[in-house]
């Protein structure tokens, strides 16, 4: 019942790595370009006020599936709508846009997360990976694989959200039981019910790997 | 969503310089045109602001200032939280589910697990009430600036059984009902950069008090850390919720119990209820009925049966008495073991 | 007409042949299943590839050059007429290129109740759409919308439907009122009158109307048993939510829709707007779901169609989930009053039904069928009303009527069963006159080792567990306004076409499966374009219609195909046509096999780049039909176990055995993903989904999917099975749909386990810990 009386120990547990935030993001909002004399002094002024964004559309850079790519977004829009509509990564789904069914899960940085309640501009340097970006030269991942094998589609619009977070799982636990593929996808709603065979098609990926 | 600007703070300092406003002040009638207000991963801000609840000018992202994701431990002060761990990094942390075992259930619990790799500790104690009145833009609530709470004679299922006024909304955060129960202590750095070490039973504000905000922060304060003594020796802890599903679910109810043992009898104990009150509710009376008891199924129905005492349920939620009774009785004699023949609650640890 | 020999009955129990006369041009017998090579085998979905990767565009999905996004202002009280609306500063606001306002209300039923003074349709429930804006983005569509301003003489408003049958209650319909049935397959009487805010009461179905004379027959019963039960409103929840993109003004109409009918789609276009049919383009390639919510064009379809014509851009117009559940469809409700007569012996001497439900603004409520078919009852009679409510209108819902109707009726007879001290599965022994459905039991009872149900709530200890069962009717629907185009080119490509859609159910796989069986080929070796009404008509996804009506032409359409490639494979091989076979994708002279010459290579001694066939079907064989209903049903039996936490009202479901057949099966695996789909659909049904309208201020309070309780992977408990094949020398495929059949036992089995498990008869839904601990007496 006690710890170990070592000497105070800090640990970073925050499940998404900080790194440089926002070093790809655009410099200026809108309308706040700068010009003619004088314009250092006024940088300098407002060097702290500039690092305010938006409201209108700002430039940022968001690295997806290996690419970096360039953006112009207002930050209220969503991670979701950003990939969806700007870089038509149409694969990621939106169910109910208010973080209550995983469709448009992605990873970041290797992370499960909700791209519907997660701000573009918010996502920085970090990686995002969507299900487009699974498939290595074309060839397909055991989960993508395996749910083809097991019929677990049916209408598939909760598909890609169940592979993201799906293929995370086997990757973090090679061998889980159904009760561990259960929690992993306890958030992912599919109104078809196709669930008794993506998990069986989890489970057999897993002996598969 | 309205439009806002968005500012990344790297410092505690710079973030309260840009903020001047709470989400709660955001969804008050008299709100700040140009409220800025904090954002961290902002899972219950952007419902809120989807909602059209909530319009802030500004979103200030306390996301990345360093340090306020780190865990620490020292002797003397115990066990820090930083306000930004994520409900995955509690449940992940190892010293977490050996001496905070409810904490570590009650994170475990919550949300979904995508939800739970974003959301953070601090967010989840300050995320506004999930009455679903209070959570429909179509209606203006007690809460919300009117003098009308309609829950109080409408749908009110999921409503308060005990310790409410006029608006009968329950506090939405379970993490509060395990922090609760261990004397967690929210540490607040106020405007100038002052540290305030509130203890969580005063954290939060019952609507009787102020029917605006559910906490005791003010514009620009940030919460920096959660704080948990040191457990006692033979201090075991467990925590039962039950919502309508065992996937994701609010809870209907649910109950953190913390508790000093020598052998089977009972020293100190808290017990702490969740989806009870607008507040994490503390029974005093489940907490005398076990105190200096030997813990058996005889006085762990006594404790159920005392909570309940003072419950007074609206005309929706008379289910919640019997609920209480049973996972208050099962929490109690579940310390330091699992349930037995009962429907399996409990989730695997490990998340992923 | 000629005369062909059909597989007829269920292998293992009296499969035998049988004589039809159909008409020459349908293609010879297709043995039973354990002779084919494609058909009743595990076939990988054709799109499997392209939803695993992300790259199934669906119509959410949709995003073309120009397109503006589109967004209704909805009423935000439940009951008024509009006074006035002001769209100046909506219109003003940067970004925006179109605003409608709607002049009438397409769904729900008599929609033209309009304000004398203002024109302007009545509000009828929270949510109905009263404008609609374009903009270049949703943002500024949703800025827009909140802009418009819009004021109302509020009226009195009911949204219980308790409340509203009450004499006093305020009329959501001044005048009688009328509503077209959709393709979902709800069942709808014309020209019923109106009392008040009840409507009926409907005493027919395609069945017909009463039997016998009910007073007779309660007085020959020695057990007379009356209960009565109520069911929730439930919404579809499509993951998909209803929506479109329409592009009005370049050259023909062309809508993507995200749709169970692209005909019906185009068809309420094309009225709508006053076009011929030949304008108009609906575009469906793959669909997030339905349920029987997405037949028609709805309120919104003909905004975006406004939006698109009067900016001249296309417009995309999705509903959001809150507008999906106040305004897209639901079950509707039921309180279903029954009383059933019978013997000692278990035979029933009468069975009366008077029902109530509220599909909101519309009709639809009914929930007969089922008591009316299932059981052979000679004194039969039903009174069945609709009630109207200030609430979005319901729609097809998976076996509409009869999930509702099982679960009374399945509840009434386990009862009886009980009363008669007999084994629930003897009672229906011995009621029941379906084959396949006693099949169904033997079947059953095997894998379940069922045995008679223990005393219910003899369980010792506060989880009690329980065993349960109940049956399933769905007509056996036929849509034959089906047709499709199969093409083979000189490479060797083949290519099906049929403006049919597939809404996750695997209508494309099924028909690369009868055309490869057909054509000698694999599955994988057919492309399959649908979900355009380009091409030839195909029947809505609804009902459970679609494999029996569409894999027919198909079969015809690769026939008459196989038959010209056999006419040029005979030239090739210099031999006679007749002397041709067709396996493995070759083709070979039966008297020299060694003359033979591959599919790929006979394609490419086409004298044209490719050879088309066009197909529809006959009537069924065997002069099938009452209306639209084939003869024999679509029977299923499930089976379920459950436990029940006493001290907290928690009910599990442990297991489901689920007995079902759906003619000749064509893909095992899709037809088992189907039936687990309406098992943890009627699961949720049955203990979790229910729709909570606000009396006061008659809102919804949960549209949206946290509130709203949808089951996840904990509510899905072990599903087993059995899967029953049946033969019916029906059609050239004999293969029927499963959609329905699934779906509708479910929640009956698992109110029987939990009566077995507590004692206690669970008659209202969902049953949740609150019902089961008011039953138990602990509230």
């Amino acid at each position: 019942m006690k710890y170990k009386r070592k000497k105070p120990k800090t640990e970073k547990t925050g499940r998404i790595s900080r790194r440089g935030f926002l070093k790809g993001a655009g410099i200026t909002a809108a309308g706040t370009v700068l010009a003619g004399s004088g314009v250092l002094k006024l940088q300098a002024q407002t060097e702290e006020k500039d690092k305010t964004l938006g409201p209108d559309a700002v430039n940022i850079k968001i690295k997806v599936n290996g690419h970096v790519r360039q953006l112009s977004i207002e930050p209220r829009t969503t991670l979701a709508d950003a990939l969806r509509k700007e870089l038509q990564l149409t694969g990621v789904k939106v169910g109910c846009n208010r973080g209550a069914c995983s469709a448009c899960t992605v990873w970041i940085d290797g992370i499960p997360v909700l791209s519907c309640m997660t701000l573009a501009v918010e996502v920085g340097d970090k990686e995002v990976t969507t299900i487009e970006g699974l498939a290595k030269d074309d060839r397909l991942n055991p989960v993508q694989e395996a749910f083809m094998e097991h019929d677990a589609t049916q209408c598939g619009f909760c598909t890609s959200g169940m592979i993201m977070t799906a293929t995370h799982l086997l990757e973090h636990n090679p061998s889980p039981t159904e009760k561990d593929v259960k929690v992993a996808l306890s958030g992912n709603f599919c109104r078809c019910g196709t669930h008794p065979k993506v998990f069986d098609a989890i489970l057999d990926a897993a002996r598969k790997m | 969503m309205n439009k806002f600007s968005w500012y990344e703070a790297t410092s505690k300092v710079e973030a309260q310089r840009e903020a001047n406003s709470t989400v709660s002040e955001t969804i008050q009638p008299d709100a700040d045109p140009e409220a800025a207000v904090f954002k961290a991963s902002g899972i219950d801000l952007l419902d809120l602001m989807k909602e059209g609840l909530s319009k802030p000018a500004k979103l200030v992202s306390i996301r990345n200032i360093p340090g306020m994701d780190e865990v620490s431990y020292n002797k003397e002060k115990g066990l820090r939280l930083g306000a930004n761990v994520t409900l995955a990094g509690i449940t992940a942390n190892p010293q977490i589910k050996k001496n905070y075992l409810a904490l570590h259930q009650a994170a475990s619990h919550a949300a979904t697990p995508p939800i739970r790799n974003m959301a953070t500790l601090a967010g989840n104690l300050v995320q506004r009430t999930h009455c679903w009145y209070f959570r429909s833009k179509e209606l203006v609530c007690f809460r919300k600036g009117s003098s009308t709470c309609f829950a109080h004679v409408g749908e009110n299922e999921n409503h308060a059984i005990m310790s409410y006024g006029y608006c009968v909304s329950i506090h939405s955060s379970s993490l509060a009902i395990a922090l609760t129960a261990f004397d967690a202590i929210v540490e607040i750095t106020d405007k100038n950069g002052k540290i305030k070490l509130v203890p969580m039973k005063e954290f939060f504000v019952l609507p009787s008090v102020d029917r605006t905000r559910e906490t005791i922060l003010k514009p620009a304060e940030l919460i920096t850390a959660v704080i948990l003594p040191e457990p006692k020796t033979h201090t075991v802890s467990y925590y039962i919720k039950m919502g309508s599903r065992r996937s994701q679910d609010w809870p209907m109810a649910e109950v953190a119990v913390v508790a000093g043992l020598s052998g089977e009898k009972c020293k100190t104990a808290n017990v702490v209820l969740g989806a009870a009150a607008p507040v994490p509710f503390i029974s005093k009376a489940a907490i005398d009925a076990i105190t200096g008891k030997t813990i058996n199924e005889t006085t762990a129905t006594a404790a159920g049966e005392a909570a309940m005492q003072i419950a007074v349920p609206l005309s929706k939620n008379g289910y919640k008495i019997p609920v209480f009774k049973t996972i208050i009785k099962r929490a109690i004699l579940s310390l330091g073991k699992p349930p037995e023949n009962v429907i399996d609650w409990a989730l695997p640890d490990r998340i992923h | 007409m000629k005369k062909v020999k059909l597989p007829y009955g269920i292998p293992d129990y009296n499969l035998t042949e049988i004589v039809r006369e159909i008409p020459n041009a349908e293609p010879p017998a297709l043995p039973v299943n354990s002779k084919l090579k494609v058909i009743g085998k595990r076939v990988k979905r054709t799109d499997a590839l392209a939803k695993v990767t992300g790259t199934a565009v669906f119509t959410a999905d949709v995003y073309l050059p120009g397109m503006l996004y589109g967004k209704m202002f909805r009423a935000d009280i439940p009951h008024a007429r509009i006074k006035s609306i002001d769209v100046s500063a909506a219109k003003a606001h940067p970004g925006v290129f179109a605003i409608h306002i709607f002049k009438e209300m397409i769904e729900g039923a008599n929609p033209k109740e309009n304000n004398k003074k203002s024109g302007y349709p009545e509000v009828k429930y929270a949510g109905q759409p009263i404008v609609g804006v374009a903009a270049i983005s949703m943002d500024i569509a949703e800025e827009a919308v909140n802009l418009i301003r819009v004021e109302y003489e509020p009226l009195e408003f009911v949204v219980d439907m308790d409340d509203a049958r009450k004499p006093e209650a305020p009329l959501v319909y001044q005048t009688n009122v009328n509503q077209e049935t959709s393709s979902g397959g709800e069942d709808i009487e014309e020209g019923l009158k109106s009392r008040g805010n009840v409507r009926g009461p409907a005493t027919k179905s395609f069945y017909g109307g009463p039997r016998g004379n009910l007073k007779k027959g309660f007085a020959e019963a020695d057990v007379i048993i009356e209960r009565t039960y109520r069911t929730q409103v439930q919404t579809h929840c499509p993951l998909e939510t209803h929506g479109v993109v329409v592009d009005y003004n370049r050259g023909n109409v062309t809508i993507y829709a995200s749709t169970q009918s692209t005909k019906g789609t185009r068809n309420d276009f094309a009225k709508t707007f006053d076009l011929p049919k030949s304008k108009v383009r609906v575009i469906s390639e793959f669909i997030g779901g339905g349920f029987g919510a997405k037949h028609t064009l709805g309120n919104f379809g003909v905004m975006a169609g406004h939006l698109s014509k009067q900016s001249g851009r296309p417009v995309k117009l999705m509903l959001d989930r809150k507008e999906e559940h106040v305004s897209a469809g639901n079950r509707p409700n039921s309180l279903q009053l029954m009383k059933v007569g019978a013997k000692k012996d278990g035979t029933l001497t009468a069975l009366k039904l008077l029902s109530y439900g509220t599909a909101g603004v519309g009709l639809g409520s009914g929930v007969g069928n089922i008591a009316q078919a299932m059981y052979e009852c000679p004194n039969f009679k039903m009174d069945q009303y609709d009630v109207f409510t200030n609430a979005g209108p319901g729609a097809a819902f998976r076996a509409p009527g009869n999930v509702q109707g099982a679960f009374a009726l399945e509840q009434l007879i386990d009862e009886l069963a009980e009363r008669l001290d007999v084994d629930p599965l003897q009672l229906r022994e011995k009621i029941d006159k379906s084959t396949i459905r006693k099949v169904q039991r033997e079947r059953g009872t095997q894998l379940m080792n069922w045995k008679k149900p223990k005393k219910a709530g003899s369980d010792p200890g506060p989880v009690k567990k329980g065993i349960g069962v109940a049956q399933a009717h769905w007509p056996r629907f036929v849509n034959l306004d089906s047709t499709v185009e199969v093409r083979v080119m000189q490479d060797g490509a083949v290519e099906v076409r049929s403006a049919v859609q597939d809404i996750g159910t695997g209508t494309k796989t099924v028909l690369a499966q009868v055309v490869a069986e057909e054509l000698g080929l694999k599955s994988a070796d057919i492309t399959v374009l649908i979900g355009d009404t380009l091409f030839p008509i195909g029947p809505p996804s609804g009902g459970s219609v679609v494999t029996g009506s569409i894999t027919p032409p198909a079969r015809n359409a690769a026939h008459k195909v196989k038959t010209k490639l056999i006419d040029l494979a005979a030239g090739e091989l210099d031999t006679k046509a007749e002397n041709i076979v067709v396996e493995n994708s070759w083709f070979i002279s039966k008297s020299d096999r060694s003359k033979k010459i591959s599919f790929k290579n006979l394609a490419g001694k086409l004298r044209v780049e490719q050879i088309t066939e066009t197909a529809s079907r006959s009537d069924d064989y065997g002069g099938f039909m009452i209306g639209t209903v084939g003869y024999e049903e679509l029977g299923a039996v499930q089976f379920a176990e459950v436990s029940v936490d006493t001290e907290t009202g928690f009910v599990k479901v442990d297991r489901i055995m689920a007995v079902h057949s759906c003619g000749r099966p064509i893909n095992i695996s899709q037809i088992e993903s189907q039936i687990n789909g309406g098992v943890i659909m009627g699961i949720a049904y049955a203990l979790y989904e229910d729709r909570v309208m606000d009396k006061n201020t008659g809102h919804q309070m949960n549209p949206n999917l946290d509130q709203y309780k949808m089951p996840f992977s904990f509510e899905v408990p072990e599903i087993q099975i059995e899967l029953i094949e049946e033969y019916g020398a029906r059609s050239s495929t004999d293969a029927t749909g499963i959609g329905e059949p699934a779906n509708i036992a479910t929640a009956a089995a698992v109110a029987n386990a939990v009566y077995n498990a507590i004692g206690v008869r669970m008659t209202e839904i969902p049953i949740t810990p609150a019902r089961i601990l008011a039953a138990l007496g602990k509230i």
